[in-house]
């Protein structure tokens, strides 16, 4: 009962809009007053300072930081011409390019946001111009952006292996071949909706605009082989592949691209400090919580309540895919995970999931979140760039969500899809 | 430019240099450490040091966030209500953060006395009541953002046509 009154009084201040980071804090602090008096007072300072100091969590505003310097530095736009190369000559050639950059981009930047910001400023109005219709244009846009949570580096899959004391560099690697099945599928929806609609063939088909474009993009094609090559061959960890990824954005934007200057560097740093900021206030007061979580075995006590009423495997997944699904509608994955993750591990430990296998399934279902209103924030990003209304978009992305959503089902019930390269290689 | 517009202005540029600082030195000293162990010669501090800078930038950046009001809230049901509903309720949230960071501060400040005597365990000349004073500092910073914010959030749920601060930097993690 007094664990419901916790989570209730969260929700009321959530709903009140008081930050949740300092909506999780305040809870905490009443909840560990009321349970040890007064003098548990100092051991809020002391919890909410060592929350913020997890060494993995670095890696967030390192990642963070390389891709706002590439973004600045010219890539997306060449990433768009290769694209354009290769799929422009398909019927609905511009809808295949913006589903084809991202696949792209998904690999040198963690933050699906910050990749509907980056292409979408560029695509969505070209697709417009060609006759496009803005709500398609936002759909397309919006759905293709949340490979870069699915594809490695991945932001939410950093802060999903922290929560779950589990291998980020293993979650990295299991989010390949569903990334790329999603960009595949929402390729195959694209095309359906222009060969429905007669949408537009862009340029015919030409090595020579191939090669020029790839001579063009090299770099940048490059830079996930250093990054993620580096990381998956265990020379750097993750967080040291992510200050590989800063040097590499430097050397391209200052050394071979020149496009990146000063005042645009300053802003990036200002932009990533403030982004990593937002999280690890989160994770710190989610670690105030979590003492008072700890104490009270809420945790092993849900997982007991849940396995009373069933321990398949199967059926836990599915209840907690419906629990995330949900959760996707109202919370910011960041605010997901920090809140859920520790609390339903225990549960998907003892019912014997493999934590890699569930990080995936957490990261895929709250990229679909992110699609789905009140609470979109990549779809929102994309209504606010097409000028269109979030729900007449829906209307349209109903379709590329459901093709997530079978992704989602595949990497939950074929295990393989996903963990197949982590066997292969890490176990 | 009014004072109170001034004022606000030169606390944003500080806290963004201190930012701007914090994030540089991370990544210089991610880098150095990186270079170190690949060359054999392991940094003893890199680790400790690494996540006192991390804490440091939660903390300053933090404040920033609040300034740039981008911390993650749910703020739909509140801007929904009719503005006599709407003011008690967004006057109820400020305090409640603001009496939360107050709380943090002093809390912080006393627990710096306690860890008066410590040191680290890779530095052992700097005083863990230096890393840890980020607590008292960083909450004091968060309610002065706070206080600088008061007077648009207040006019904002009173429904006046005001200039928006809000910043979508925080959507940008997903």
């Amino acid at each position: 009962m007094a664990i419901l009154l916790l989570f209730v009084c969260i929700l009321a201040l959530v709903l009140i809009n008081v930050p949740i980071a300092v909506a999780l804090g305040v809870v905490a602090v009443v909840a560990m007053v009321a349970a040890q008096g007064l003098d548990s007072l100092p051991n809020v300072a002391i919890v909410m300072y060592n929350g913020a100091t997890n060494f993995p969590l670095l890696a967030i505003p390192l990642f963070i930081l390389a891709g706002a310097i590439m973004n600045a530095s010219g890539i997306s736009r060449r990433l768009i011409a290769l694209a354009s190369a290769l799929l422009g000559f398909i019927r609905g050639g511009l809808a295949m390019v913006s589903v084809g950059t991202s696949l792209f981009f998904a690999e040198i930047s963690g933050s699906a946001v910050a990749d509907v910001a980056a292409l979408g400023s560029v695509l969505i109005p070209s697709m417009k111009k060609r006759g496009y219709p803005g709500t398609f244009a936002a759909a397309v846009m919006s759905s293709s952006a949340t490979l870069a949570v699915i594809i490695p580096p991945s932001i939410p899959m950093i802060l999903y292996a922290v929560m779950a004391d589990t291998s980020v560099v293993q979650l990295f690697v299991a989010g390949i071949v569903p990334g790329i099945l999603g960009g595949l599928g929402l390729m195959a929806m694209a095309y359906w909706f222009a060969v429905r609609y007669n949408y537009p063939v862009e340029e015919a088909f030409a090595w020579t605009n191939v090669r020029r474009t790839f001579r063009e993009a090299a770099w940048a094609l490059l830079l996930p082989l250093i990054i993620l090559g580096g990381i998956f061959g265990g020379v750097v960890t993750a967080t040291e592949g992510a200050a590989l990824a800063v040097v590499a954005a430097l050397f391209i934007g200052l050394g071979v691209y020149r496009e990146l200057d000063m005042r645009i560097l300053r802003e990036a740093l200002v932009e990533g400090g403030v982004q990593t900021a937002v999280v690890m206030l989160l994770v710190a007061a989610s670690a105030l919580l979590g003492v008072h979580l700890t104490e009270t075995q809420v945790p092993q006590r849900l997982a007991g309540a849940i396995i009373d009423f069933t321990s398949n495997k199967w059926a836990v997944l599915a209840i907690l895919n419906v629990l995330f699904l949900l959760l996707g509608l109202i919370l910011h994955s960041a605010a997901a995970i920090i809140l859920t993750v520790p609390i339903v591990m225990p549960l998907v430990k003892q019912v014997g999931i493999d934590p890699v296998h569930f990080g995936l399934i957490v990261t895929i279902n709250l990229g679909i979140g992110q699609q789905t209103p009140p609470v979109a924030s990549v779809l929102a990003t994309a209504c606010a760039i097409a000028r269109e209304d979030m729900w007449e978009v829906t209307k349209k992305n109903v379709y590329f969500i459901g093709v997530l959503v079978a992704v989602l089902l595949l990497v939950t019930y074929v295990p393989v899809t996903g963990m197949g390269l982590v066997n292969l290689f890490y176990r | 430019m009014t004072s109170y517009a001034r004022l606000r202005a030169a606390f944003e540029r500080l806290l963004e240099w201190i930012v701007i600082a914090l994030m540089t030195v991370l990544f210089l000293e991610v880098t150095v450490g990186v270079v170190f162990r690949a060359a054999g010669a392991s940094l003893v501090w890199y680790d400790e040091v690494a996540s006192i800078l991390l804490a440091w930038l939660t903390y300053y950046a933090s404040a920033l966030a609040a300034l740039k009001r981008a911390h993650i809230g749910f703020p739909g049901l509140v801007r929904g209500l009719e503005p006599r509903f709407r003011v008690p309720m967004v006057l109820f949230a400020e305090a409640l953060v603001i009496a939360f960071f107050v709380l943090l501060a002093w809390v912080g400040y006393t627990v710096l006395e306690v860890l008066a005597t410590d040191h680290l365990v890779s530095l052992p000349t700097v005083p863990v009541a230096l890393t840890q004073s980020v607590i008292p500092i960083g909450a004091t910073l968060y309610v002065i953002a706070e206080l600088l914010n008061l007077p648009q959030v207040l006019a904002e749920a009173r429904g006046r046509p005001v200039v928006v601060h809000e910043s979508a930097l925080a959507e940008k993690l997903h």
